[in-house]
C-alpha cells in the first residue's frame, strides 16, 4: 500500500522552499522520487537545498523569484515541461496588536499570503490542466495553511485574516479542480521549529503560552509537515479533496 | 527507504482493530499488517476471521466478538499482552427517514456507534497506559467517523448523531491522553465500496445522489480509508492528534 506514496515521474514545485517548511516540503517530495522545482527569493538558500537532494540523488531545478513578481513566476513556467504538484508555501507573518497593525505589513501580508499564493495557484493549475491525460493520472496542490486558519490568536490578526482565506480558496478551488482530477488540500501546522518560529520563540514567555497551548506539549518539527504535506501530494490521498490536514498537536481540539 | 516511508513503518506495534472482518476494518488490517503491525483483529463473523487469518498468515490475533458486549470485549482486552493502536472501527447504520425512525433503530446505533465505541476506546486506553514508556513511544487512536459527523445527510439523523458524537469524543479524548503522548484522530469517509454502501449504491438513485455530491465523481475505496487511517497510527503523524481526515472527494468542500 505504501508503494502509494512513491512520486517517480512527477514533477512538484515548491514556493518558499529555501528555508523552513518549504525546504523540509521539497527534501521530502525528493525522497519520495519526485523531480523538484524550488522557488525562493534567496538563491544561496536554493543552492543549499539542492545540495541536499542532489545528495541523496534527487532531481531538483532551481529558480530565484519573488513569488509576488507574477511575470518572473510566469517565465518559471514556461521554463518546464509539466507540473503534478503545487506545494503553495511562500508566506509570511509580522504579528502585531490589531490597534498597532502598520499599513504597510497589511498590505505586504496581504499581498504575499493571499495575492501571490492566489496567482501562483492559479498558474499552476493553468499549468497542470494543459497535460491531456491530467484527468487520468490526477494533480496534487497544497496551500501551506495554519492553525491560525482555523482559528484566532493574540497578535495575530492579519496572519489570521490571510491564513483563514486560503483556508476558503482550497475549497473554492477543490470544487473547481475536481473535474479535472487535481486535488486540492492544506496542511495546518501549529508552531513549527522553523528559523521564523525561532526567532518568536526568543521570547520565553511567548514559547511557555505555546506549550500550554499545544495539548501534546511540545512544537512541531518540519519534518512533521512535510510528511503530511508527501501524503496529501501523492496516490495515497486519491479521495481526499477541499478539507485541511491539522497538524497542531491537539491546538484546535481544545 | 526514504525516511518519510521509514516513519510509516508499524513493526513491533500491536494494533487492535474493531469490525475488522469486512470493509474498512478489514482492509486497515491488511494494510498494517503490510507495514509490520501485529493484528488483533475483532469481529463478529468467525468464518470471516479464519478467512483473514488464513490470508495474513503471521502476527494476527482472532477473536470472535460483538463490542457491544461489554463483558467479552473486556475480557479479551485484558487477557491483550499490548495495545500501541486502536482502530474503533465497528459501527453501522440504519438509514431512515427522522419522523420514521424506529426506537430500536436508535437504539441500537446508540449501542454499537457510541456506547461499544466509548468502551472500547476505554478498555484501549487503559491497556495502552500499563506500559511504562507509553509517554516515550507514544500511542494513537483512530476512530472511523463519516462525513456524516460533520455534515447531515438524508436518512441519516441517528447517523449523523452518532457520527457528531464521535467526532467530539475524538476531541475530548485527545486533549486528555495527551500528556501520555496518546494521539487520537478520526477518519471521515464519503461512501466508500464496502459490503454495506454497495447495497446503498445498487439503488441508482441513490447513487447518483451519491456522486452528484462528490465533486472528485467517484465513491471512495476501501483502501483509501486504510491508508489515511495507517497514516495516524503511525509515526509520520507524530504531531496530528485531535483532529480529522476527511476522505470525501470534496463532499464536505462545497
Amino acid at each position: 500500500m505504501f508503494k502509494k506514496i512513491n512520486l517517480k515521474n512527477k514533477t512538484a514545485l515548491v514556493t518558499g522552499a529555501g528555508k523552513g517548511l518549504g525546504k523540509a516540503c521539497a527534501i521530502a517530495l525528493a525522497e519520495a522520487g519526485a523531480k523538484v522545482i524550488i522557488v525562493s527569493r534567496t538563491l544561496s538558500d536554493l543552492t543549499k537545498v539542492e545540495k541536499i537532494i542532489k545528495k541523496t540523488k534527487g532531481s531538483c531545478l532551481k529558480f530565484e523569484c519573488d513569488v509576488t513578481d507574477l511575470n518572473k513566476f510566469k517565465s518559471i513556467l514556461n521554463k518546464i515541461k509539466k507540473l503534478d504538484i503545487l506545494v503553495n508555501n511562500a508566506g509570511n507573518n509580522r504579528p502585531e496588536h490589531f490597534t498597532k497593525v502598520k499599513k504597510k505589513n497589511m498590505e505586504y501580508l496581504v499581498e504575499l499570503n493571499m495575492k501571490a499564493a492566489f496567482n501562483v495557484a492559479q498558474l499552476c493549475s493553468r499549468k497542470m490542466v494543459e497535460l491531456k491525460n491530467r484527468k487520468k493520472i490526477g494533480g496534487s496542490i497544497i496551500n501551506m495553511s495554519s492553525q491560525l486558519g482555523r482559528v484566532g490568536a493574540p497578535i495575530r490578526s492579519v496572519y489570521n485574516m490571510t491564513k483563514f482565506g486560503l483556508e476558503g480558496l482550497t475549497r473554492g478551488m477543490a470544487l473547481e479542480l475536481s473535474k479535472s482530477n487535481i486535488r486540492v488540500n492544506s496542511v495546518c501546522p501549529t508552531f513549527v521549529e522553523t528559523p521564523m518560529v525561532k526567532a518568536f520563540f526568543k521570547n520565553k514567555k511567548f514559547k511557555k503560552e505555546v506549550l500550554e497551548n499545544i495539548p501534546l506539549g511540545r512544537v512541531a518539527q518540519e519534518n512533521d509537515v512535510s510528511t503530511a504535506v508527501a501524503f496529501l501530494a501523492a496516490n495515497s490521498s486519491n479521495s481526499i479533496t477541499g478539507t485541511s490536514l491539522m497538524v497542531d498537536g491537539g491546538w484546535t481540539a481544545k | 527507504m526514504t525516511k518519510f516511508l521509514k516513519d510509516i513503518n508499524l513493526k513491533g506495534k500491536f494494533a487492535l482493530i474493531t469490525g475488522a472482518t469486512k470493509g474498512i476494518g478489514r482492509s486497515t488490517a491488511v494494510a498494517m499488517h503490510q507495514v509490520g503491525a501485529s493484528i488483533i483483529a475483532i469481529g463478529r463473523n468467525k468464518s470471516e476471521l479464519s478467512s483473514l487469518k488464513k490470508k495474513l498468515k503471521t502476527r494476527i490475533q482472532c477473536f470472535q466478538c460483538d463490542v457491544r458486549d461489554y463483558q467479552n470485549i473486556s475480557k479479551i482486552i485484558k487477557n491483550i499482552k499490548k495495545i500501541d493502536i486502536l482502530v474503533n472501527n465497528a459501527g453501522t447504520n440504519l438509514p431512515e427517514p427522522f419522523l420514521n425512525v424506529k426506537k430500536s433503530s436508535l437504539e441500537m446505533l446508540l449501542e454499537v456507534n457510541i456506547k461499544a465505541a466509548f468502551n472500547v476506546a476505554k478498555l484501549c486506553t487503559d491497556k495502552m497506559l500499563k506500559l511504562k514508556n507509553r509517554k516515550k513511544i507514544g500511542g494513537s487512536i483512530i476512530h472511523t467517523s463519516s462525513m456524516f459527523g460533520l455534515v447531515g445527510g438524508p436518512n441519516r439523523t441517528v447517523y449523523s448523531m452518532s457520527k457528531f458524537g464521535i467526532e467530539g469524543l475524538t476531541k475530548g479524548m485527545a486533549v486528555d491522553l495527551a500528556t501520555h503522548n496518546i494521539r487520537v484522530n478520526s477518519v471521515c469517509p464519503t461512501f466508500v465500496a464496502t459490503p454495506r454502501a454497495k447495497k446503498y449504491l445498487a439503488d441508482k438513485e441513490f447513487s447518483k445522489y451519491a456522486l452528484n455530491n462528490i465533486p472528485l465523481g467517484r465513491i471512495a475505496t476501501e483502501s483509501d480509508v486504510a491508508t489515511a487511517i495507517t497514516f495516524l497510527s503511525s509515526n509520520a503523524a507524530s504531531m496530528i492528534t485531535g483532529t480529522n481526515i476527511i476522505i470525501d472527494g470534496g463532499w464536505t468542500a462545497k
